[in-house]
Parts: C-alpha cells; structure tokens; sequence
C-alpha cells in the first residue's frame, strides 16, 4: 500500500516538536522575595556585571524577512543609544526566528520562556506568531512587547487572562481596517468590495474590520474569500472572484501570495477595472522582488509613517539606523521596535533592586506594571500605554508604488505617500 | 422449488452477509455514499445557482489543465525511479526547483538583456535547456551520492535518505540564492491570448500543456520504442532477471534518472512561467501533489502518472466550485487540497493499485 511517507514525517516530526516544546514550558510562575524584592509571579537575579538578557523573536527568514529583520534593527539602534547597558548591565540581546507563522511563534517562545535569564521579550512582527506565543511567555512570566502585530484580539478587552503580559507598540487594526474603509469607499470611490485573508489572525482580523466598517459607509461587501500563505494557483479564486464584479479586492496578505494574486490577477478576464489593495505586510523590498513590473500602480493602506507623522526623534533614529546597517530602513515598523526597546530600558531602570550581595533583582510583575505604565514622545509618536497593552497612536496613510526596480524601495519614494 | 425454501436461501445469505459484515466495510461504505451525496449533491446546486458562465467553466478547465499538465511531468520521475528502483524520489520536486532556479538566472539574464523580448523562441529554449543540464545533473548526483549506496539495502534507510536529499536541495539552494521569493521575467506576451472558436485562451497556457505533452509524448516514445526503454521496462519487472539477460542495471537507473531530470527541468520551467516566482521552497507542495498523481495512476506506470497529473490538476481546479459552491460554502477555494486527496483516497479503495496499476499487475502476471 503506498502512503504518503514525506507529508507524514514532516507532519509527525512537526508535531513531535511541538509537543515537546510544549512538555518543556516553564510551570506557572509563583510569587517569590529574593535580594528584598517581592513579586508575585517571580523575581529575577542578576549578578553584578552579569549581562541583563532582552529577548526577541522576528521573522527573519523567508518572504516575509524584511517586516521581522527591520523591527529587530530598530531595536538594535535603540539599546546602542543606551551604549549597550541597562541599570548597570549590558545588554545580552537573544533573537529568535518565529517564521512569521504559528508554528515558529510557539517554538520560538518555548525556547526564550525555557532560559530563566530573559527578563523582558520584544516582538513579534506578525499576529500569527504573537497569537501562540503571548501566553506561553506569560505563562514564564514574561513581558512580551510586540513590534508589529496588530491583530485587535491581542489588545481586545476581552483577550483572555493569558495575555495579560503582551502589550504592543504598534497600533491595533481596528483603526488600520476603520481606515481603510473610508478611504476605500471615499477617496478610491469603491462601492463594492471583497475582502480576501490567507487565515493569519493579522489578515483575517483586519479584514473583516474593514469590511463591516465598509458596511456601515453604505458600501456593498461581497463574500470574504480565502488562500493559504503557501497557495500559487490563485487563478480559480480569481475567477470565482471576477464573477462578482467588484470594485476593489482588499488583501492583507503576505509578500509570496499577495505577489501571486498581483500577477495572476492581470490575466482573469473580469478584473480588468478592479483596483486590489494590500495591507501593511507588504511594505518591503521582497515584495518588488516577488511581484516584478506589475507592482506599479499597486497601493497599500498603511499607518503614516512620515517624519511628520513620527515623533520629533525619528529622523536621528533613521539615521543612526542607516549608519548602523549599512542601508536605509527596509520596512516601516523600525520606530514601533525602537519604542518597544526604550519601554523595555525604561520599566527594567524603574523596577531593578541592588540586594545586600550586590546583584540586581526584578519583580516580574512589577516590570510588567512598569511597562504598562509607559509614558513618552517615541520615535513613532505619543507612545501612552493602556490597560489592555495598547501604547500607540493611529495615523492613516496609503502609499503607492511607482517602480518595480527593488533597489528603489524607500517609504515615501517607491512606495510614494497618496494619502493623507 | 417452493418459495418458503428460496426465502430461506435469501435470508440465509443476508445473514451471512451481515455476520461478514466489519466496521470498516461499514466505514468505507458510508465514505462512498458521502462523497457521492456531495459531488452529485454540489454538482446540481451550482448548477441551479448559475454563478458560473461557461466561460468561467471554461477557465476552471485549462487553468487545471495547466497545473495537471506540470503535475503529469513531475509524476513522472517519481514513477520512473519507482519503477526501476522501487524508492520514492522524495528530492524529486525539489530537483524541479533547481531547474527553475537556474531557468530564473537565465531567464533574468536574457530579460535585461532585452535578448528575451526580441527572441522569445530562441530565449525559452535556451532557458529551457540550461534547466534541463542542471535539473538532470543533480538528479543524477542525487542518485550517485544519496541513493546508489542504499540500493541494495532493505528498510527505511533509502527513504530517509531520499527525504534528507531533499532538505539538503532545499536549504542549500535558500543558502545560496536567499529565503526571498524571486520574479520570474513577465512579458508582454505571456499576457496574450488566442480567440479560439470565440473563447480566448492565454497562449502561455497552451504553451505550457503543448509542451507538457510533446516532452510526455517524447518520454512514452523513449520508454516504448527504443532499446534502453525496453530495458527501463524490464528492469521495473524484474531487476535481478534483467541482470541475468544482460541488461546493464546500472546503466538503465543512471538512464531513468536522466530522463526523470530532464522532465523535471523542464517542469521547472514551465511551472515558473505560469507562476512567474521561483522560491527554494517551491519544489515541496507540487512534489506532493505530482507523488499523488502518480499514486493516482498507479505508481511505476508511465502513463498512470501522466494521467493522474491531468486529473489530480483538474479536480483541484474544477472541484471546489463545482461540488461545493451548491452549499454555500465560503471561499470553497480553500478546500482545494481536500479534494485532491480525497480523490486520491476514493481511487485507492476501490483501486489500490491506482487508475492504471491494476492493468501492469496483470500483464506481468
């Protein structure tokens, strides 16, 4: 009998892994005193001059690298302009890959929630992987602050105690979707519309906000339609799509199937006047890549990313970016990651204890308190954290591409700003 | 004969019938009886609903017959090396990456060169040729370094050997090339059509299904006609018989996973040209489909495997519109691979050798 050998062992070994990273999760926190510090949930020792370690987890390979590798180097220029120190400790900065996705979220969280040094975790980019990875963290009493993953349930009122640890610098969609609404149906002048998502919490979140705000403009909202992030073929989804004849395909989707929809999407007789629009996971230079020449013309709805949409300190941020790695920002959510960082310092420098042997000692809980009371003018704007872990400011925009040369990529550039 | 004594014949037989009667039956009879429910069910409630104009239906069928046609040639090879060496090529669909990312810098080349608009003939062949040397060559590394040691050895071992070749293709070619998704050169004429008796038909589709069936048909001529095909032939029926007659063995799997490489190469391409991306990981998903396919046909039957492609393409293409558009289902599109192998499980009970499987069993018998 023949079976299907390869899809299981990449099944079973998948699910091996899992389960035992999930075997391997730290058991829930208790309250504890150590160095004079109580906390509820836990308290961390760092010997004097012993690194303090700031996890982080990005997707930092495969389509999608630029949106987790650009929140990773904004970080990365916010702790050197702390020259590498927190509360008298350097920095150890731990990076792991989630691969933009559920599974990478889960191993990658495991891994940072098993090192007992972790003090505070920074990321992700990508709801997807936040979604898994928030609790399992919480679970070990980590902080978790995510960079660029805007799914409103992370943030809703009603999230489930499991996410009382995440907080995030990044606006959440239900702004984005309010946005992209209005600016669909008043400014593109879109009467219909069929939202498409790939089942990331990310895409299928923002779309369905932007479709019942859609509703409520008077605009017409055709059935919601579906691929999978790894799909090719999208010719038959467009044809089913074409019958419809609508006015706009709204697709917050990432880089490798919004790049299939683009270019499949000039050959299916029926789409000739249907303008399709993209989501904030498409601001990158792999996407020109993926696309090629049909990428001009095409626009996203993203926040405002503008310098003078951001706070007053972006501009040196940018620079200092450009100085560090060699290039100028590869995607747009550097200064969300920058501001996550300088949260990160600022609740570690408010919380840290010397205990009577000289190490530092930190209430988890109360770093998590700290962090939630975060105040200041960040590199993206006002950052003000609520009690759901909401700690930005929405802006709109919408940006255009002009060039399908990926060398040419630069927000404002190509992309150019159509709106405001 | 009185009817009471045929009454309990009846009776007799359906107690018999009932006593040999297993869960599974049960089980296997009520899959049947639900898969019939909505194919049949689906079918006439799409229809009724009339969402789809034949052009659309029309669409549905060549866009199916594109993809079944690259199936059909990755299929191919997997069946060949079934045939010859009895292992599963699990690096098969991978070996078609190659040839597509080699295709792509060639391809690229020529596109910047402006050689690919003025000589779009010339430029595909040549593109289509340095695949083809490439996808080949590592097939046949693949077999001298991965395979040839394990093929005297029974168990797993030449399995999981296959599978490692194909995570070593995968990951030095994302070492060596980047995780990025890279775009395929798109010319204008990969967007004309041909009018067709009033249906106008992408020629990049014809393109590809004419050269799916030229490069099938050349590989059924081989296989059939020639001198090594025969010793292909023989040597899937039986290798140590074949030995005895002469035939050198080796030659023939050194033969098989030329041809297997060269198909898969030009696969590569013309999976690249309706997709128009090449990624390092492009090769694993129609490598499974193309597996199925050649499951579908009967694996080790050359032309098994170039239907099961065609028709694995066109349910994947056809089916979710067709069976469950009728009860409303929401992006039914996303339920494309559920019908691919539910095919692919309906063929196997009521034929487990496959479409064309059962007809080689008997001829060798």
């Amino acid at each position: 009998m023949i079976r299907l050998p390869i899809a299981a062992a990449r099944s079973f070994a998948l699910t091996g892994l899992l389960a035992a990273s999930s075997a391997a999760l730290s058991p829930p926190a208790i309250a504890a005193t150590a160095g004079g510090v109580t906390d509820d949930i836990g308290v961390i020792r760092i010997p004097k001059g012993a690194p303090i370690t700031i996890g982080g987890y990005w997707v930092i390979s495969g389509p999608d690298t630029a949106l987790g590798t650009d929140s990773m180097r904004g970080a990365k220029v916010a702790f050197a302009d702390q020259k590498n120190m927190v509360a008298g400790h350097p920095i150890n900065f731990v990076v792991e890959d989630d691969g933009c996705n559920a599974e990478g979220g889960q191993t990658a969280a495991t891994k940072l929630a098993a090192n007992p040094s972790i003090v505070l975790v920074l990321g992700p980019a990508c709801s997807s992987a936040a979604t898994p990875a928030a609790p399992i963290l919480w679970k070990a009493g980590i902080t978790d602050i995510g960079t660029a993953s805007s799914a409103p349930s992370l943030t809703a009122p009603d999230r489930k105690p499991d996410y009382d640890g995440f907080l995030r610098t990044i606006p959440s969609d239900l702004g984005q979707g309010k946005a992209d609404a209005s600016w669909l149906y008043t400014k593109l002048g879109a009467k219909s519309v069929v939202p498409l998502h790939d089942g990331s919490p990310y895409a299928q979140q923002l779309a369905a906000v932007m479709a019942k705000n859609f509703a409520e403009l008077g605009g017409k909202v055709l059935p919601t339609e579906a691929v999978a992030p790894t799909d090719v073929d999208m010719h038959p989804v467009l044809t089913r799509i074409a019958t419809e004849k609508p006015d706009a395909i709204y697709m917050p989707v990432f880089v490798a199937a919004a790049a299939q929809l683009l270019r499949q999407s000039k050959e299916i007789p029926g789409l000739e006047k249907t303008t399709l629009v993209g989501g904030g996971s498409l601001m990158a230079p792999e996407f020109i890549s993926a696309v090629g020449p049909s990428i001009v013309g095409f626009r996203i709805c993203y926040p405002d990313v503008s310098p003078d949409a951001m706070g007053k300190a972006y501009p040196q941020m940018v620079a200092e970016y450009t100085k560090m790695f060699g290039e100028a920002p590869i995607s747009g959510y550097h200064g969300n990651a920058y501001d996550a960082a300088v949260i990160a310092i600022k609740a570690i420098e408010k919380v840290a204890k010397t205990g009577p042997d000289g190490a530092t000692y930190i209430g988890r809980k109360a770093l998590r308190d700290a962090a939630f009371a975060s105040a200041f003018d960040g590199v993206s704007g006002p950052i003000k954290c609520g009690e759901h872990g909401d700690c930005a400011t929405f802006k709109p925009a919408v940006y255009e591409f002009v060039s399908s040369d990926p060398s040419t990529f630069k927000i404002g550039t190509n992309p150019k700003a159509i709106f405001p | 004969m009185s009817e009471a004594v045929l009454a309990v014949r009846s009776q007799s037989r359906l107690r018999r019938f009932l006593l040999r009667l297993t869960f599974v039956d049960v089980a296997l009879w009520g899959l049947r009886a639900l898969v019939l429910v909505v194919v049949i069910g689906g079918t006439i409630g799409t229809l009724i609903k009339s969402r789809y104009g034949v052009t659309q239906w029309l669409d549905f069928v060549l866009f199916g017959l594109t993809i079944g046609s690259i199936y059909a040639q990755v299929a191919l090879g997997y069946t060949m090396v079934y045939g010859v060496l009895r292992l599963i090529n699990f690096a098969h669909g991978d070996i078609m990456m190659t040839g597509a990312f080699a295709g792509y810098f060639v391809a690229n080349g020529f596109d910047r060169s402006g050689f690919l608009a003025a000589n779009p003939v010339f430029a595909i062949l040549i593109t289509m040729a340095v695949s083809v040397v490439v996808s080949t060559s590592i097939a046949l590394i693949v077999e001298r370094i991965a395979y040839r040691p394990f093929r005297h050895v029974r168990g797993f071992a030449p399995l999981i050997s296959a599978i490692g070749a194909s995570f070593f293709l995968e990951q030095t070619f994302r070492g060596l090339f980047g995780s990025s998704v890279k775009s395929y050169p798109d010319l204008h004429w990969h967007q004309a059509q041909l009018n067709l008796f009033g249906y106008m038909v992408p020629k990049i589709d014809l393109l590809v299904i004419g050269c799916a069936v030229v490069s099938m048909s050349i590989l059924y001529g081989i296989v059939n006609h020639t001198k090594m095909g025969t010793a292909i032939r023989a040597v899937s029926e039986d290798k140590e018989a074949a030995a005895l007659m002469g035939i050198d063995v080796n030659k023939v799997v050194i033969f098989t996973f030329t041809l297997g490489g060269a198909m898969a190469g030009i696969a590569g391409v013309l999976y690249a040209f309706v997709f128009k991306q090449v990624y390092f990981f492009m090769g694993f998903t129609p490598g499974v489909k193309a597996f199925g396919a050649a499951v579908l046909g009967g694996i080790g039957n050359v032309p098994g495997a170039m239907v099961g492609g065609i028709f694995l393409g066109l349910f994947e293409s056809v089916g979710p519109s067709l069976f469950f558009d009728g009860f409303g289902i929401a992006a039914p599109y996303q339920l494309r691979d559920l019908i691919a192998f539910t095919l692919l499980i309906m063929v196997l009970i009521f034929r487990p050798n496959g479409l064309f499987g059962e007809r080689l069993v008997k001829e060798r018998a």
